[in-house]
């Protein structure tokens, strides 16, 4: 009987490994758990989604392509775990991930590995600029980022410049490219540059401070939870200041934490919201995706990661293969203005995204993000 | 100067905050000997248990505000009293004769669980509470602006540090608390049922650690199935600052590292705060191994 059940065991593994090599296999690293757990829940079913119309199509290369996801909880040590799994799982490239200090752990294992990553969110500069032959991102880099708060911050004629980062990987890169870039340009006077913790709720403390040196702007460069809580609690102070977010202060729970009375007025550096997205692409994706899950996509990051395995599954059936110098190179020198969800896709020798993505956005009184001209 | 006392206000209330927390960590310690790491979840389950009672029972509505309210904190800290008394007999009790350091580990395993629980449940977005339940006004003492829940949350929490402490001071059970405290099997010897008072110790810890996650709920409104553990580390490092086992000295420790923490961001440096903190209790410990408070072992609780 044990030989008979080990006999079918091993036939089953047999016939795993064969249909195993009918597909093609992308990986999602992503925070499906942790503090970004809703960024990789919507990160995750972009990708799907997207896997599921390819294969309706007909696949890849004739084959189906599979997405093998691993979770890595919006932290380096799980991510680097999750990137060793990944790379022992046969991927020819893995989509992800969120957080600039995540992919940072995992970026030499691929690298090893001979395995294309392409980042969703990891916009800190230093990322790209190690010389990694398989490193991509379809977000731009934080320098650019600043680049535009710069000017934004000019245009809006802000003298007194307070800038508030929360000591993470990305918010003190883009505070402190922000604050070179005004220096230089000689545009105003920062009365005030410090960090706040991330995930404590009262943040008075550093309201108080801030508003006895009389900014005429906020520049905050951390995420949406805390600046949420900045508008709500500077409204409580009778605090009446411009606050300036980030594009991690992107997404509509900004507008929940605040009010809506808190947080009108508030603006944001972001890459376009999903429902901004011109391209035919973009739209005709958005209506399939609130077909299927109800709602349309709260995330640029998850449109993004979609964008990532739609320029590697492009690349595949381009060069019509999977080995990943080819596939690099394709990247690299090949794509062109690729019609992208979030706009066109060409990558510069770095991996980085190359064209002007972000844009201003002002929340108007009813809590909608309103594109600035 | 006004900048001095404002910043004064904003750290009592936050502090206050950190005090009904530390209790719950301190309390547990004091019988058991256990660093009860679940205890930041029984804060984060307040919070929550919070919402959705708000929302789907709507209290408020019914009957006022301030009613709402205090019905709301009394069905909220009775709902986790009985998690932490759940807790207890679930994670800890089988454990009561192993070693410490197993209970340690299940106390980990506990907080872990229970944080993805919320999360499983609960989702892992922040959720908002609504914004109209309390009124947004803002008092003006003597040119500070203060908002009036923040004056509430103090009181609120000074009331129920007082209560406590009076229930471990002036009732039987509180004298059946302190003695086991002091000498389990003494206690035992003299008749006094252990495990109804560890019982008792699970009822009151988490109630006041549920009392706070509402609490901060109701203020800052957004909650998250990860805000135990930041307001967790917080407490237990007053918990310590106060001398660990001891009830008024985890008050004094949390108002004082609330009002440390923010003074010392205000006029030092903010990205430093955590380290500042963090420093005066490690000076704090080379001065007073015990704690602040301590060193009065007979009054161990």
């Amino acid at each position: 009987m044990k030989r008979v059940i080990l006999l079918c065991l091993a036939l089953l593994l047999v016939q795993g490994t064969a249909f195993a090599a009918d597909s093609i296999k992308i990986g999602l690293m992503g925070p499906i758990t942790g503090p970004w757990a809703s960024e990789g829940a919507e990160m995750k079913q972009v990708v799907q989604l997207l896997a599921e119309e390819l294969n309706q199509k007909g696949g890849l290369l004739g084959k189906k392509v599979e997405v093998v996801t691993q979770d890595d909880g919006g932290d380096p040590r799980t991510a680097a775990l999750a990137a060793q799994r990944l790379a022992t799982q046969g991927v020819v490239a893995v989509i992800g991930t969120y957080g600039s200090a995540v992919t940072e752990a995992t970026q030499n294992i691929y690298g090893e590995a001979k395995i294309i990553q392409i980042a969703n969110g990891s916009t800190a500069i230093r990322l790209s600029e190690k010389g990694l032959k398989y490193f991509f991102r379809t977000c731009p880099r934080d320098d650019e980022q600043a680049k535009v708060a710069a000017q934004a911050i000019q245009k809006m004629g802000s003298k007194r410049i307070a800038i508030l980062h929360d000591n993470s990987t990305y918010a003190k890169g883009l505070a402190d490219e922000t604050r070179g870039l005004l220096e230089a340009a000689k545009a105003g006077e920062i009365v005030f540059f410090d960090a706040l913790t991330p995930k404590e709720q009262d943040y008075t403390t550093v309201l108080t401070k801030m508003k006895s040196v009389q900014p005429d702007i906020v520049f905050f460069t951390g995420y949406y939870g805390e600046a949420g809580l900045l508008l709500k609690q500077a409204k409580q102070m009778n605090w009446k200041v411009t606050f300036m977010g980030g594009d991690a202060t992107n997404n509509p729970d900004i507008v929940k934490t605040a009010g809506k009375d808190a947080a009108a007025g508030f603006y944001f550096v972001s890459a376009p919201l999903p429902k901004d997205l011109p391209s035919d692409e973009a739209r005709n994706f958005l209506d399939t995706f609130k077909k299927k899950y109800g709602n349309p996509p709260n995330s640029i990051y998850a449109a993004l990661a979609g964008d990532g395995f739609r320029v590697i599954t492009q690349a595949i059936a381009e060069t019509k293969s999977t080995d990943p110098a080819k596939l690099a190179d394709y990247l690299h020198k090949d794509l062109k203005d690729f019609p992208g969800l979030t706009g066109k896709i060409s990558f510069n020798e770095k991996g980085d995204r190359v064209g002007e993505v972000y844009r201003v956005y002002r929340v108007n009184d009813e809590g909608q993000f309103i594109l600035q001209p | 100067m006004e900048q001095f006392f404002q910043q004064l206000t904003n750290g009592l209330a936050v502090g206050s905050i950190y005090a009904l927390i530390a209790l719950g960590y301190t309390m547990v310690y004091g019988v058991l000997k256990l660093i009860n790491f679940a205890h930041s979840d029984m804060f984060t389950l307040g919070a929550y248990l919070g919402l959705t009672l708000l929302t789907s029972l709507a209290l408020t509505d019914h009957i006022g505000p301030l009613w709402g309210t205090v019905v709301l904190a009394l069905m909220v800290m009775g709902l986790v009293a009985m998690v932490g008394a759940l807790l207890d007999r679930v994670a800890y009790r089988p454990l009561r004769e192993s070693p410490r350091l197993s209970a340690v580990v299940s106390a980990l395993g506990a907080s872990i669980f229970l944080q993805n629980t919320v999360m499983l449940i609960y989702g892992a977005r922040y959720r908002v509470y609504p914004h109209d339940i309390l009124p947004r006004v803002a008092l003006d003492v003597f040119g500070l602006q203060i908002p009036l829940v923040r004056i509430l949350i103090l009181c609120a929490s000074l009331t129920m540090m007082a209560m406590l402490y009076i229930f471990i001071q002036r009732t039987r059970i509180g004298t059946a608390i302190r003695a086991a405290a002091i000498d389990q099997g003494a206690a035992r010897l003299m008749g006094i049922d252990v495990n109804r008072v560890i019982l008792m110790v699970f009822l009151v810890g988490p109630a006041l650690g549920g009392a706070a996650g509402l609490m901060v709920g109701l203020y800052y409104g957004q909650i998250n199935f990860t805000m135990g553990w930041g307001y967790g580390l917080k407490a237990f490092t007053a918990a310590i600052l106060g001398g660990i086992g001891n009830i008024p000295g985890a008050m004094l420790g949390g108002v004082l590292l609330g009002v440390v923490e923010s003074l010392g961001a205000a006029y030092l440096s903010f990205a430093w705060k955590d380290a500042i903190a963090f420093c005066v209790l490690i000076l704090i410990l080379i001065v007073r191994p015990t704690g602040l408070l301590g060193e009065r072992v007979a009054e161990k609780v």
